[in-house]
């Protein structure tokens, strides 16, 4: 493996709050790597500090194996998508796209080859002469892509790209980027605060909290075997108990069923139950294999309905049930 | 620095905007007899001279008289004018607001000597009614303007509720409408004081024996005499305007009051 | 319009009336004691009139020197406040604010003190031996253009701070991002964006220049006369009302030239 990027050690601490507390990252050359925490989790500044806008206290950032750590932004060869996206409002989509061409002293006819190229990637080819104000958030979103991507960057960094978008278009642009990303070739690295948006695009997926890796991994691995109960939490497994033997474990709501079954057996009571359609959340509580009351939740297809106070045994499956290092 | 012709300038900027005030202030508290750098001794004896210098004082108290009694006709007319435009059904609306607005764009040395001509020697107005007039109408923009864009933040709605819940319009108004308008019609009063307080170019030709206006005194006394006596007054009204800045930073916000008038 | 609405307008117009619309109407067309077109015709007498006409140049000179100095020095602090993420960023945004509450008088009054026979800057020109004698530095071009910078600037700077703190601060990363330094970022995307500020900067600031009265009497004296010192000679000795009343018309039309021109220039960059 390659490795585009590498963070080593690398702390930023903005006065008494640490917002990156030294982490160790490698970002692998050709694939998509994904930041995913809650908000103030260190994400986006670890970003901000590999494309250059925020200086870390300590530590040292690592491009293709240079030391790239005090080098300003426009030095650093990397296409960023932003948030806002910060397109230039005075300035059309073709002008946009072209801006980093014309600093790289790129020739006209080069440019204007590489623009339509460039904005046909993204499916824009009709709307270059557009001024950003008349596209709509999707559009734009497109335009902020192409570019960053205009300057074949070193690396390609996304600053939750898909945020400010409704929920369809969302889905649709993951699928796009991926699109994009492996018809390039480029090295992407992507911030999100979305599971499903990094499961679903990222070849490597970084979890974070306060300012720490808490984990890292595939998407498989990683969902299938979360480290520790944020992991796991942050993923959507939401029962947490320790089994009679003294160990902590976890199950998702699915591989919770009612009744008696092949794995760890509790006595539970219902306490709610939300229809929704195409399942059932049966919410129950539950005394653990430490003594403690538990709440439990359950997700049934295809179930009888069951009335609150119902007393009954709950099993989690054998075969997904994960054991976790550490209660945190 | 990381900006280094960006700084340079703004350092230059700063220099130009303080400097000339601060040697105001120093030449104020001299103890030598004329306007020089640097300041012989230090004494307090030209306060005593401005505060007793009936010239002044007289013209002081003017000064105030004229920008309060300017200050509250504008008011009295110019928000009842701007519910009017805001409010209002009235056709040509864009027209009705700009002639409101307009003694802002003819320069007031012109607005002077228009008035002095046409109603002072013209029309035999005495030179208190027509410096009244003058400044009431160099602050009716203030007033417009400034509460005009407090009320076109303020929700034409909450009125409708009132009314729904029982209040008459004058109720309505007063409960209502009048509480939201206060701080563009505390920020406009602030601005028409400072204003009218300062103003030289308008006031310039409508002065008489009788009746004069502070900056216009002290202009005078600067080509007749050259002595710290003038820099007294002026630290005197620096630290007044101090006063009056840290009022409107503290209620209303400098901010606010100045993106009232500068649009 | 309803009889509430016009009770609440008219008493405002009356006034505006008659302080301000009717005088300045009859003072072009009927100044006391002279015919109907006397304005008119000493109006096109100024025009052709080399003493006038050189008032006239000076006035526009120094008012397009001091509005390049205020946008030039103005712009400068309005960015670097704007972009201030510093506590003293509020502090230093406040002193640029704070002298349009004060007296021009007072400020001005600074530069005679500054640059006057027995002043601060000519001091420190003969002691640090860089001059024989203290230069003559009051009563020239120079001292006017120092006194209307000072007095403009801050109208600068707030034109220009509203502008740039409208301009989303994301653009400066991105075009660093995109290979852009500082000053290409700065002249390519910021200055761009800023330019209606600076445009309504430059028109306050001229407008202003060429109607500044005090400024001129301190610090010109009567070797230079600008437009407004004229005109109060003209008003006061009493050459003549069509006299002043013509350097009026002058003036006026100046100031509307300039604020046309203006938004002119805000019409053409809002369809672009």
């Amino acid at each position: 493996m390659t490795i585009a990027a590498e963070f080593v050690g690398v702390t930023q601490r903005f006065g008494d709050f640490t917002a990156v507390d030294g982490i160790d990252l490698e970002i692998p050359e050709g694939k998509l790597t994904t930041l995913l925490g809650p908000s103030g989790c260190g994400k986006t500044t670890s970003l901000r500090m590999l494309a250059g806008y925020s200086l870390p206290t300590a530590g040292t950032i690592k491009i293709h194996g240079v030391d790239s750590t005090t080098l300003p932004p426009e030095k650093r060869g990397l296409g960023m998508v932003f948030q806002s996206y910060a397109l230039f409002p005075h300035m059309t989509v073709a002008q946009n796209v072209a801006y980093g061409l014309k600093i790289r002293k790129v020739g006209q006819k080069e440019i204007a080859a590489r623009v339509s190229e460039t904005l046909d990637l993204v499916g824009l080819g009709h709307l270059s002469a557009s001024k950003p104000k008349k596209l709509s958030g999707g559009q734009q979103q497109r335009v902020a892509l192409a570019r960053a991507i205009a300057i074949r960057p070193r690396l390609l960094l996304l600053d939750e790209p898909l945020s400010n978008l409704d929920a369809r278009l969302r889905v649709q642009m993951r699928a796009e980027i991926r699109r994009i990303q492996s018809e390039t070739g480029l090295t992407v690295v992507l911030v999100t605060h979305d599971q499903d948006e990094a499961l679903e695009m990222s070849d490597l997926m970084v979890l974070m909290k306060s300012g720490r890796i808490m984990q890292s991994g595939s998407p498989r691995e990683v969902f299938a075997n979360p480290a520790n109960r944020f992991v796991a939490d942050f993923l959507g497994y939401e029962n947490f108990f320790t089994d009679k033997t003294g160990i902590f474990r976890t199950v998702r709501p699915e591989h919770l069923t009612l009744g008696a079954g092949d794995g760890e057996r509790l006595d539970a009571t219902v306490v709610s139950t939300a229809y929704r359609g195409v399942d059932l959340l049966v919410t129950l509580e539950a005394v653990d294999g430490a003594g403690q009351t538990v709440r439990l939740v359950a997700d049934v297809r295809n179930g009888a309905a069951v009335e609150p106070g119902t007393r009954t045994t709950v099993t989690a499956d054998a075969a997904h049930l994960v054991t976790l290092a550490a209660k945190e | 620095m990381r900006r280094p012709v960006a700084a340079t300038l703004a350092v230059l900027g700063y220099l130009i905007m303080i400097v000339p005030i601060l040697f105001v202030v120093a030449t104020a508290f001299s103890a030598g007899r004329t306007l020089r750098f640097p300041p012989e001794g230090f004494s307090l004896q030209w306060f005593e001279a401005a505060v007793t210098y009936d010239p002044f004082m007289e013209s002081l108290v003017s000064s105030l008289y004229l920008a309060i009694g300017a200050t509250a006709l504008a008011l009295l007319l110019g928000v009842p004018a701007t519910i009017a435009i805001h409010r209002g059904k009235i056709p040509g609306r864009g027209l009705v607001e700009g002639l409101f607005l307009s003694p802002l764009i003819v320069p007031e040395l012109v607005v002077g000597l228009a008035l002095y001509q046409q109603l002072m020697i013209g029309f035999g107005l005495d030179n208190l009614t027509t410096l009244l007039l003058g400044h009431t109408a160099l602050l009716l923009p203030y007033a417009v303007r400034v509460t005009g864009a407090s009320l076109a933040l303020a929700d034409p709605a909450v009125e409708e509720a009132a009314r729904g819940l029982g209040a008459s319009p004058v109720r309505a108004f007063l409960t209502v409408t009048l509480p939201l308008l206060r701080p563009g019609i505390f920020s406009a009063a602030l601005l028409g004081l400072v204003t009218s307080f300062n103003n030289v170019p308008l006031s310039l030709l409508l002065q008489d024996r009788e009746f004069r206006t502070l900056p216009v005194t002290m202009l005078d006394y600067v080509q007749q005499s050259y002595n710290p006596r003038i820099a007294a007054m002026a630290t005197i009204i620096l630290a007044a305007t101090v006063v009056i800045a840290v009022i409107a930073e503290r209620t209303v916000g400098f901010a606010k009051i100045f993106g009232g008038i500068n649009r | 319009m309803s009889r509430k609405t016009a009770l609440l307008l008219l008493p405002g117009l009356a006034f505006l009336a008659i302080g301000f619309l009717v005088p300045a109407v009859a003072m072009l067309v009927a100044p006391p004691g002279a015919e109907t077109a006397a304005v008119f015709t000493r109006f096109g007498e100024m025009l052709v009139d080399p003493y006038e006409l050189r008032i006239i140049g000076r006035t526009v000179a120094l008012g397009l020197i001091v509005t390049a100095l205020c946008v030039g020095l103005g712009f400068p602090i309005a960015y670097l406040l704007a972009r201030s993420t510093s506590r003293w960023g509020g502090v230093l945004l406040a002193l640029a604010i704070f002298p349009l509450l004060l007296s021009n008088v007072v400020r001005t009054f600074g530069w005679l003190v500054l640059l006057g026979a027995n002043g601060a800057i000519g001091k420190l020109l003969t002691s640090t031996g860089l001059a024989d004698e203290a230069p003559q530095l009051l009563y020239t071009p120079l001292a006017i253009v120092l006194g209307l910078t000072q007095l403009f600037l801050p109208l600068a700077i707030i034109s220009c701070y509203s502008a740039v703190a409208q301009i989303d601060p994301g653009l400066d990363d991105a075009a660093r991002g995109l290979g852009a330094g500082r000053t290409r970022t700065f002249w390519t995307v910021v200055v761009p964006l800023a330019l209606p500020g600076i445009v309504v900067a430059a028109t306050l600031v001229f407008a202003g220049s060429v109607t500044a009265y005090t400024t001129p009497y301190l610090l010109g004296g009567s070797g230079q006369r600008m437009l407004a010192t004229q005109l109060f000679s003209y008003a006061s000795v009493s050459v003549g009302w069509a006299a002043a009343s013509a350097t009026a018309l002058i003036m006026t039309i100046l100031v509307f030239l300039i604020s046309g021109l203006s938004s002119l220039a805000g019409r053409k960059g809002a369809t672009t």
